[in-house]
């Protein structure tokens, strides 16, 4: 009984270390329900497309649908109670709510440019003048 | 940009699109009074941020108790990024969040 949760043990600590490495391997990372093509969730869409609409369309995204670990995992990871969940340059950024915000209030096209992405509703803007 | 903001706006309510009765719901809703979720929310919140100028807590899932959004203004606020803030939110609401399946924050510095 001792072993297989000490096994178990194992295998979150594994994880917390993992997402460490996960979050800082790209620049732009996303934790969600479904993925960027066929999000399952409203929130998780939202984010997906407030990403698509700035021209972010390479980024990792993982399913915390497909991995009940992962989904338990990020949430002590982040100390963040909710899906979806947007890493910058590794450092955390928020969720649904503060993408949207951010967006809004045009912090997300700074966002961007700070990691190196022009984000596309600058091109946009200039077309339309 | 308000474009933008009702497209958002679109999908992320398109989850509830499929709850019609939860929609007339929570017409009827806006006439009556605060659900029992609601309050207790809204105590917790009003005991772990004393100096809160303004706050709102709704219940969006119809009364279900299954989706609340947190409106809060305090001073308690400034100086902190947003999601600091909205960190703070969650640690208040640790317990009750367990038994969400979601939470919409909105957080603000009183002028």
């Amino acid at each position: 009984m001792r072993a297989a949760s000490a096994r178990f043990l194992c295998a979150a600590t594994d994880l917390q270390k993992d997402l460490g490495e996960m979050v800082k391997k790209d620049k732009v990372v996303v934790f969600m329900k479904g993925t960027p093509g066929q999000p399952m969730c409203g929130f998780s869409n939202a984010v997906a497309q407030i990403l698509r609409m700035h021209g972010v369309d390479h980024y990792a995204s993982y399913n915390v649908l497909e991995d009940q670990e992962l989904r338990e995992g990020v949430k002590v990871f982040s100390n963040w109670p909710t899906i979806p969940q947007v890493y910058f340059n590794g450092e955390f950024v928020g969720g649904c709510d503060i993408l949207l915000q951010m967006h809004q209030n045009g912090d997300l096209v700074e966002e961007l440019k700070k990691l190196g992405i022009r984000s596309a509703l600058l091109d946009a803007e200039k077309e339309s003048k | 940009m308000l474009a933008c903001t009702r497209l958002c706006s679109r999908t992320i309510f398109s989850a509830f699109r499929t709850s019609p009765v939860a929609a007339v719901g929570q017409l009827q809703r806006g006439l009556s009074t605060q659900t029992d979720g609601e309050e207790r929310i809204a105590s917790i919140l009003k005991e772990k941020f004393p100096l809160a100028s303004k706050l709102k807590v709704v219940d969006i899932s119809g009364g279900c108790g299954a989706m609340y959004e947190v409106h809060i203004e305090s001073s308690e606020f400034k100086g902190k990024r947003t999601v600091q803030q909205h960190q703070l939110v969650n640690q208040a609401l640790k317990e009750e969040i367990q038994g969400m399946h979601g939470l919409r924050i909105f957080t603000d510095i009183p002028k």
